[in-house]
């Protein structure tokens, strides 16, 4: 009975305060199922994105004396797997060509032979670049060794036999060369840091001619691998679908009596989109919670707002006899609607930013996972309810008198955690794990290859957290200050906004009000930082996502030339297809730098920088600028890896000769260069050991100029379109890639899954929580206020005065709390971007700020701020006695 | 000081010729609320108020005396009827100081200490900050409360709370004086006291002073008397 009395008097008289407490719980619910339901859809795309990008799930390596059509009939026996073919691997002592009048040979090449239909089954692991796709085929590398094409004849040199004579049909690339040679079954790390540079590929029955008779001479330079592909439909988690793979490879190798060893590739593959998964998991962590939390205390910050009220109403409900018992009931009625309502509202606004950011209501993730992520969210929801409400009425009931309850200002002395210093504690410890993650070592998540279990560093989520709580503590004790101790100091500043006779009466009126305010203001700060730093951390996201794709693609677009066959000059006839602002060429060489060979790029130094991004990362031994200048001041200058440093004992300076091709003579010719630092990556260079020089100078000592490759910028604009057109242009002798269809074929990586949801979804919320925390609470804060402002417009203020007072309460938290809220998320960003290091590939330089994310930030704050102040004059505009009789 | 009846302009309210009225009401009625649920608090009232008046507004609880206070001071516009200031030339509202009024129940600001209270409607007036802190100042001595300067409002009780009130009335010096049951809370002797106080400061001020009561002890120390029932104006008396 008087439970329902007085919920139907909350929601005729206390509408206001209920309806925004409930959409501080909205806000929170909402957030919390949105990205829990894209953190669910993101770990499924993970996966699906680390299978297609597997050209072969299982390389079975049949080990020596067993029978490979024995093992064959095993693993096709096993389920949930497409027909299994075998694959010959072979060793030739080498490879040599006659062309132009001259002979190249190679060291030892590796002979794949390959079943028909090899290419149909696994269509990732061999790619056409040059004629035919069938028939006998020869690596790029290769064939840039041996200076051959589609239709000339090799020799293939065998160990102890004659050698054979084949015709090359066409040239390929091998995409997933480093998985396709492997040593299977080798430990982890013991793999070559390399794929071989000789590779042939004969179909199955001329390979088999050829290596039979050497298999049964020499078992040791000839094997056989069983290559499977599987159909078995896996969990959408990769940390389960790695543990299903690994399970069903292991069911396998017991299978075939330990003569069978299984490459899992497709393991491998989910191993890595485990951990990618893991750190969405940590950036969920990392960069949702917050908001939640934020939101949580919005709830709270609009409950208290009407504290005072409350706390008055239950004090008369204690004069008339109401026991505690009694008014916590009531405050659990009343925790309990607005909790309700609010998880409501929050899972139906969860539903529409699904469908408006993915398209979907379910944001594309599996019922299940769904319905726990809402579940989990209404809960938060309810729990954010019950403290915001239910725990300051249990605390009024258990610590205050009736008197004290009916105050509304009274002079309270500094909280317990002021007078102990928490904040600075907090900013301490924050400072402390910040600087722990910021040593080498720390990784924020480690999934060890062949362990089912993955270790993330989550103590790391601490410093951001720690750093955020105490910076907003101490904005709380600034403000304090300011407005208590520093009120002189706060009359002089309000000057401009209440006038000089007013100025002191506000300052006056505020400093008694100094905690509400604060916490307005920390609230503004938190909110702001919030959205800040997130925008940064997402900003900064981007561009190296960005940078990633860049250093894969090259540039906007990039035509990949056939070796040796264009000279730099074909990029002038680039320049004139529309939408090509710049073409820059670069030089595609192999070196030998003692016996081993590497990549070589020639580069123009001066221009490099305008069609493609050098980060500073990349390099050692200066920043990428001094090192292109110091390219271009000293031509035969070179960067070299960081392995190659150590294996040569190379110090600033030395000399390093290479030998390299001369377009003459078609011999090696040995070339001077001097190294000058180190190259970790570069745009279109491989991941392993390669030497970046200048182009002009690999074109003066080789007698041509002939390049690689040429980086093409369109302004960043219609990638898609410019590269159709440059294929018109260039024809089918080269590849065109564009930056587009890089980016979303970079691997199952997080870059790959693209956070541009995740990024939507935050930014909005991160936008309503600053935009309520500044007008909401300002406002419920000001709408608290109304008796003071009735009295004054009684007292004969006019509205010109009124609007003072106002101005000078929302210049103080609107400044303080944009000041306040501007450092809180500096310190974030790059607290974030630190302790997220792991998250990013390559690691930022700088940070990238989104400018106009904050400037819309920034002016819907103020907006929200100036309508909330708009509607405290506009209330203070009714009659006075009205006004005063309703309160 | 206030004119005979005047059925034919009033009603059987009272009617008072205009001619140098500081407030002159006519035809004025207040209702709150719309439709069904509208309720008449004053009801065509006309009554002129002239300057150097002592007016005790008697009637039982409801009969309006309140919100006839608050139309003489601005600061309800009436439903019908009008209202007018000639002899304050205007409206009150937005001019502070020129009306003083002191409420029935708590009206000062929460977030102000008794002294900054007192002194509030003097600075509204743009009187600097130390000029409306002396006068403040000397309202408080003149209540005999000057103990109470820094105290919050929520600090002191419900009485001495309106004296405060009456002291910032006194510090503003305004031409009119309207007390709204200022005695309301306080004992008698306090009370009596305050009462004198408001006399005292009127002649001083040779201001005007409506004092509405149901205190007929406080009623008697006043010139006129008008007296109220359910909304209307019933008697006007010149009891001196």
């Amino acid at each position: 009975m008087v439970t329902g009395l007085w919920l139907r008097g909350l929601w005729r008289r206390r509408a206001g305060r209920m309806a925004a407490s409930a959409a501080g719980i909205t806000i929170a619910v909402a957030l919390l199922a949105s990205l829990g339901g894209f953190l669910a859809s993101s770990k499924a795309t993970m996966t699906a994105r680390a299978v297609h990008g597997v050209a072969v799930d299982w390389q079975i390596q049949v080990r020596g004396g067993a029978d490979p059509n024995t093992i064959l009939q095993t693993v096709r026996a096993e389920g949930g797997l497409r027909p299994a073919v075998p694959v010959g691997f072979a060793t030739a002592d080498g490879l040599s060509a006659a062309t132009g009048g001259t002979t190249q040979s190679t060291g030892s090449a590796v002979v794949l032979g390959l079943p028909p239909g090899y290419r149909t089954t696994f269509p990732g692991e061999i790619r056409t670049l040059t004629g035919s796709a069938d028939g006998v085929l020869l690596a790029q590398q290769t064939a840039a060794n041996l200076h051959v094409a589609p239709g000339d004849t090799v020799q293939v040199r065998r160990a102890g036999l004659a050698p054979i004579l084949v015709r090359v049909d066409g040239l390929v690339d091998l995409p997933q060369a480093n998985s396709l040679f492997q040593v299977v079954g080798a430990p982890a790390g013991s793999q070559p840091s390399a794929p071989p540079d000789n590779v042939l590929l004969l179909p199955a029955d001329q390979w088999q001619a050829a290596f039979g008779p050497l298999a049964a001479a020499r078992p040791d330079l000839v094997s056989t691998q069983i290559h499977a592909m599987r159909t078995t439909p896996l969990p959408s988690d990769p940390a389960a679908a790695y543990t299903s793979v690994m399970a069903a490879a292991r069911h396998l190798e017991a299978a075939t009596s330990g003569v069978a060893v299984v490459g899992d590739n497709l393991a491998a593959s989910l191993g890595a989109a485990r951990q990618d998964a893991a750190y969405a998991q940590a950036l969920f962590l990392f960069l949702g919670l917050p908001g939640a939390v934020l939101a949580g205390l919005l709830t709270g910050a609009v409950s208290s707002a009407g504290a005072v009220r409350r706390r008055r109403e239950q004090a008369l409900l204690r004069i008339r006899g109401a026991s505690g018992r009694q008014l916590l009931v009531l405050s659990s009625v009343e925790a309990a609607t607005i909790g309700v309502a609010g998880a409501a509202i929050g899972l139906a606004a969860a539903a529409v930013v699904g469908r408006v950011a993915f398209g979907t209501f379910g944001f594309g993730t599996s019922l299940g996972s769904g319905l726990l992520w809402a579940g989990g969210a209404a809960l938060a929801g309810l729990v954010i309810a019950a403290i915001a409400v239910l725990l300051p009425a249990y605390r009024d009931v258990r610590t205050a008198t009736v008197a004290a309850a009916r105050r509304e200002i009274g002079r309270e002395r500094a909280p317990a955690w002021a007078r102990s210093g928490l904040d600075v504690v907090l900013l301490a410890g924050g400072a402390l794990v910040v600087w722990a993650a910021s040593r080498n070592g720390y990784t924020l998540v480690l999934a060890p290859e062949g362990v089912p279990s993955i270790s993330v560093a989550y103590w790391a989520f601490a410093g951001p957290a720690l750093l955020w709580a105490g910076a907003g503590l101490l904005s709380w004790r600034l403000a304090d200050l300011l407005l208590g101790k520093g009120r002189r100091l706060l009359t002089a500043a309000l000057w401009p906004a209440a006038g000089s006779r007013l100025s002191p009466t506000a300052s006056a009126m505020m400093a008694r009000r100094r905690r509400p305010l604060a916490r307005s203001l920390v609230l503004l700060a938190l909110a702001l930082g919030f959205a800040a730093s997130t925008a940064t951390f997402n900003a900064t996201y981007r561009a190296q996502a960005e940078v990633d794709a860049q250093l894969t693609n090259g540039a906007d677009v990039t035509v990949t030339e056939p070796p040796a066959t264009t000279s730099a000059s074909a990029a002038s006839a680039l320049s004139a297809v529309r939408g090509v602002q710049r073409v820059e060429p670069v030089q595609h060489r192999f070196a030998y730098i003692g016996a081993d060979l590497q990549d070589l790029f020639g580069v123009r130094p001066d221009t490099i920088t305008g069609v493609t991004s050098l980060q500073d990362s990349y390099f050692q031994g200066g920043t990428a600028r001094e090192l292109m200048s110091r390219l271009a001041a000293r031509p035969d200058s070179i960067l070299v890896s960081a392995e190659t440093v150590k294996d040569y004992q190379l110090l600033p300076g030395a000399l390093i000769n290479l030998r390299l091709p001369d377009a003459t003579t078609h011999q090696l010719r040995t070339v001077p260069f001097h190294y000058i630092g180190i190259v970790s990556e570069f745009p279109t260079a491989p991941k392993d050991s390669f030497f970046i020089a200048n182009a002009s100078y690999i074109a003066a000592r080789t007698g041509s100029d002939a390049v690689g490759a040429l980086l093409v910028d369109t302004g960043g604009r219609d990638t898609a379109a410019v590269a159709q057109r440059i294929r018109g242009v260039v024809g089918t002798g080269a590849t065109v890639t564009d930056i587009g269809t890089t980016r979303s074929a970079v691997g199952s990586s997080l870059t790959a899954v693209d956070l541009r949801g995740l990024t939507r979804v935050e930014l909005a919320f991160a936008l309503v929580l600053a935009a309520a925390a500044g007008g909401l609470v300002l406002a419920l804060g000001l709408t608290e206020r109304r008796r003071t402002f009735a009295i004054t417009t009684a007292l004969g203020a006019t509205p010109q005065q009124l609007r003072r007072l106002v101005a000078a309460e929302v210049l103080v938290v609107t400044v303080g709390g944009l000041i306040a809220g501007g450092l809180i998320a500096g310190l974030l960003s790059r607290t974030l971007v630190s302790v997220l290091t792991g998250v990013f590939d390559p690691p930022p330089s700088l940070l990238t700020v989104p400018w106009s994310y904050l400037g819309i930030a920034t002016v819907t704050t103020l907006v929200a701020l100036a309508l909330a102040a708009a509607s405290a004059v506009r209330q203070a505009r009714r009659p006075p006695t009205s006004v005063l009789r309703e309160l | 000081m206030t004119a005979p009846l005047d059925d034919a302009d009033g009603g059987p309210g009272v009617a008072t010729a205009p001619g140098q009225a500081l407030v002159h009401c006519a035809a004025v009625t207040r209702t709150y609320g719309t439709g069904r649920q509208a309720v008449p608090a004053v009801c065509q009232v006309t009554a002129t108020v002239r300057p150097g008046a002592r007016i005790a507004l008697t009637g039982p609880s409801g009969s309006g005396k309140s919100t006839l206070l608050h139309l003489m001071a601005g600061l309800e516009p009436p439903t019908s009827g009008s209202v007018r200031w000639p002899g304050l030339g205007g409206s009150p509202a937005g001019r502070p100081g020129v009306v003083g009024m002191v409420f029935q129940g708590p009206s000062l600001v929460p977030a102000l200490d008794v002294l900054e209270n007192v002194a509030l409607p003097l600075l509204l007036a743009g009187a600097n900050a130390d000029d409306a802190t002396e006068r403040a100042h000397a309202a408080l001595e003149r209540l005999a409360i000057p103990e109470l300067a820094t105290k919050l409002p929520e600090e002191i009780s419900g009485g001495q709370a309106q004296r405060v009130a009456v002291a910032r009335v006194l510090a503003s010096r305004p031409l009119l004086i309207l007390a709204d049951e200022p005695t309301g809370q306080l004992d008698s002797e306090t009370g009596a006291r305050v009462v004198s106080v408001l006399l005292e400061t009127a002649d001083e001020l040779d201001a005007t002073l409506v004092v509405a009561t149901h205190d007929q002890e406080i009623a008697d120390r006043l010139t006129d008397r008008w007296e109220m029932a359910d909304g209307r104006l019933t008697a006007a008396v010149q009891t001196w």
